[in-house]
C-alpha cells in the first residue's frame, strides 16, 4: 500500500441542531485498499460517503483527501475541484438518481467531458467501457426505458469512464438480481487488481465479507464501533448483534429449539453461527 | 403528459360504489392512469426511432420547419388553407409511418375540442352580428360566428399537427442536442432535461403509492377520505421531490458538472436537410401568398 487517501479526524455531522448524522469518526483509508462500512439503515454510512466524495461537509472535526483538507472553500477552486473530481467516482444507492442525461451515450460521456477531456479521448472511453459492461445496446436508449439492473450497470460505467483512483459505492447490491451481484463482484474484483481504492457503504454482510479487505462498522448511535479485517469483525456477533446487523432468530423443531444468529458470511462456521438448546 | 389530477378522481369512488362496488378504485384508476402516461412517454421513442420521413432529418431542421408551419398556419385566414394544412399535417403523419388515426385523435381529441369550446361562444349573434344559421329559442348562430370558429378550430388543429409531429418524430435527446445548437443556453437545456426526469420520476414514486394503497385497501372509503389521502400524498410528493432534485444534483456535482450539458453527438446538415428546408420554406410563402389573394 502507497501512501493514504483519506484521512478523518473526529468528524461528526449535524443536519440540523440535534440531528446526528455521524459522531466523532476517526477513520484512515489507504490507497488501494477496499473498505466495506457497514451499519444498519440510518446509522451515517452514506452521510460517510457523501463526506468522502465532498457533497457534505463535516460540522466538526476534518477530513484530508490525498493530502489536502476537504472543505468546501477548497472544492470553489476550479482546479482542485476537477483534480478531486477525477479521483474520486461515486456510484449512488438509486440508479435513477445517477442518471440525468437524454441517452446512455451522453451518460457515459458527462463526466469525462466535464472534466474537459478530448472529444476523441471520451468517445473511446465510452466505447471501451460499453463493451467491458456488456452495454453497447443500450447507447441509444434513454435512461429512464432501462431495468432496474441495467441501470446500475450504466450509473457504473458512467463512473468507471472518468476513470477514478477511488470509487465510493452506496449499497452497490441493492436491489440486483443474483446474477448481476455476481458480476458487480466480479467488478470490484478487477478494480482491486488494478490498484483502485474502493470505499462501499453496505449492510450486506455477505458482499463485505466476498469483496472488502477492511470492514468498518457504524452503530445505530452513529459512532464507528469496529474495524478490522472480515474474519476480526464478522466473528464478533455480539457486537454485530448489538449494531443490528445480524438477528437471533429462534424456532422450534419438535423437541429442539434452533437459534441462528443470520449473517450470511460466506464461510462462516455454522456451528459457530447457531446455537441449539434441548427443551 | 395526459395524467389526470389526482384530486378530481376522488369522487370516483361513490361513483364506483353506486354501480354495485364494480368500478375501479381511486387508487387503481390513478395508477393505471399514470402508468398510461409513461407509457405514452416511452412509446413516443419508439415512434421517433422508426425510418420514415421526417425521422430521418436533421433534429434541428425538422424543430425549425415544423415550427415554420405552425407559424404559416397561425398568419392564415383562409379556411380551406387551414384544412390543406391539417392535410398536410397527416399526410406527413403517414410518411412517418405513424397511425393516422391515433395522431388524429390526439390532435383532435386534445386541440380541436378545447378550441371548439373556448370559440363556440363566438358564434352567438350577441357577440358576432350576421346572417343567423341556427336559432335555440332565444339565442342563434350566426354564419360569420361560425367561420370565426371553424378558422380557429383548424387554425389550433393544424398547428398542434406540426406539434405533434416534432414529438412524436423526435427522440427526447435529439430535441436537447437541437436546442443546444441553436444556442438555447446551458442552464434551459439542463433544466428540461433534468424536468423530464423528474416527472417520470415522481410518476412512478406515485403509481407505487396508489398500488400500494390498493394491495392494502378492502373498501373504496368515502369521497372524504379519498380527498383526504390524496392531499396527504400529494405533499409527500413534493418533499420527495425536492430530496430528489438536491439528490441528482449532488450526482452531477460529483462528476464534475460545470454548468454545461455537452454531448458526444454532432448534428450535421446533409443534403435532404438542405432540400427539405427549402421547400419547407417555399411551401410556407407560398400559402402565406395564397392567403392574401384568396381571402377569408
Amino acid at each position: 500500500m502507497n501512501g493514504t487517501d483519506f484521512v478523518l479526524r473526529g468528524v461528526g455531522h449535524e443536519y440540523r441542531a440535534g440531528a446526528l448524522a455521524l459522531a466523532a469518526i476517526d477513520l484512515s483509508i489507504g490507497c488501494g485498499q477496499h473498505v466495506a462500512i457497514v451499519g444498519a439503515n440510518g446509522s451515517g454510512k452514506s452521510t460517510l460517503l457523501k463526506m468522502l466524495d465532498g457533497l457534505v461537509f463535516p460540522t466538526l472535526g476534518e477530513i484530508v483527501a490525498f493530502g489536502v483538507p476537504l472543505t468546501e472553500d477548497a472544492l470553489q477552486d476550479p482546479a482542485f475541484r476537477r483534480d478531486f473530481r477525477s479521483r474520486v467516482g461515486f456510484v449512488f444507492q438509486e440508479a435513477d438518481v445517477q442518471l440525468f442525461c437524454s441517452d446512455v451515450r451522453d451518460e457515459l460521456a458527462f463526466g469525462p467531458l466535464q472534466l474537459g477531456l478530448p472529444e476523441d479521448e471520451v468517445r473511446d472511453r465510452v466505447r471501451d467501457v460499453a463493451a467491458q459492461l456488456r452495454i453497447e445496446k443500450l447507447l441509444e436508449r434513454p435512461p429512464y426505458s432501462l431495468s432496474g439492473g441495467e441501470k446500475k450497470r450504466v450509473a457504473i460505467a458512467c463512473i468507471i469512464t472518468m476513470q477514478p483512483h477511488v470509487l465510493l459505492l452506496d449499497e452497490p447490491t441493492n436491489a440486483l438480481d443474483p446474477r448481476s451481484q455476481v458480476w458487480l463482484l466480479d467488478v470490484l474484483e478487477d478494480w482491486k487488481r488494478e490498484g483502485r481504492t474502493v470505499v462501499m457503504a453496505t449492510h450486506d454482510l455477505s458482499a463485505a465479507a466476498e469483496s472488502a479487505d477492511r470492514i468498518v462498522v457504524l452503530s445505530e448511535d452513529h459512532t464507528l464501533v469496529a474495524d478490522g479485517t472480515p474474519d476480526e469483525v464478522l466473528a464478533q456477533h455480539e457486537l454485530l448483534l448489538s449494531v443490528n446487523l445480524i438477528h437471533e432468530h429462534t424456532h422450534r423443531h419438535v423437541s429442539t429449539a434452533h437459534r441462528h444468529a443470520h449473517a450470511h458470511a460466506p464461510g462462516a462456521d455454522p456451528d459457530e453461527a447457531h446455537g441449539h438448546r434441548r427443551d | 403528459m395526459s395524467a389526470p389530477c389526482p384530486c378530481c378522481q376522488a369522487d370516483i369512488a361513490p361513483a364506483a360504489r353506486r354501480r354495485g362496488g364494480g368500478g375501479r378504485s381511486l387508487a387503481r384508476k390513478t395508477a393505471d392512469s399514470i402508468a398510461h402516461a409513461v407509457t405514452d412517454v416511452l412509446q413516443n421513442e419508439e415512434l421517433a426511432a422508426r425510418p420514415g420521413l421526417l425521422q430521418r432529418l436533421d433534429p434541428r431542421v425538422k424543430l425549425l420547419t415544423l415550427v415554420l408551419f405552425a407559424v404559416t398556419a397561425s398568419l392564415v385566414h383562409s379556411v380551406w388553407l387551414l384544412v390543406a394544412l391539417i392535410g398536410l399535417t397527416i399526410a406527413l403523419a403517414a410518411a412517418c409511418r405513424l397511425s393516422v388515426t391515433s395522431f388524429q385523435r390526439k390532435v383532435w381529441a386534445s386541440a380541436g375540442l378545447l378550441a371548439f369550446l373556448v370559440a363556440l361562444p363566438s358564434a352567438l349573434s350577441v357577440f358576432t352580428p350576421g346572417e343567423v344559421v341556427v336559432s335555440l329559442g332565444p339565442l342563434s348562430l350566426t354564419e360569420q360566428g361560425l367561420m370565426g370558429v371553424a378558422t380557429l378550430v383548424t387554425r389550433v388543429v393544424a398547428s398542434a399537427g406540426f406539434a405533434l409531429l416534432v414529438i412524436w418524430t423526435m427522440r427526447w435527446a435529439d430535441l436537447l442536442r437541437a436546442l443546444s445548437a441553436m444556442r438555447m443556453p446551458d442552464v434551459v437545456v439542463a433544466t428540461l432535461a433534468m424536468t423530464q426526469k423528474q416527472i417520470l420520476t415522481l410518476l412512478r414514486t406515485v403509481e407505487q403509492i396508489h398500488l400500494a394503497r390498493e394491495s392494502r385497501t378492502l373498501t373504496l372509503g368515502t369521497t372524504r377520505e379519498n380527498r383526504a389521502w390524496v392531499t396527504e400524498r400529494m405533499a409527500f410528493v413534493v418533499r420527495r421531490s425536492i430530496k430528489t432534485a438536491d439528490d441528482i444534483y449532488d450526482a452531477m456535482l460529483s462528476r464534475g458538472f460545470t454548468g454545461a450539458m455537452p454531448s458526444l453527438v454532432r448534428l450535421r446538415m446533409r443534403a435532404r436537410d438542405w432540400a427539405w428546408t427549402a421547400a419547407s420554406v417555399a411551401l410556407c410563402i407560398a400559402v402565406v401568398a395564397l392567403d392574401n389573394v384568396v381571402g377569408p
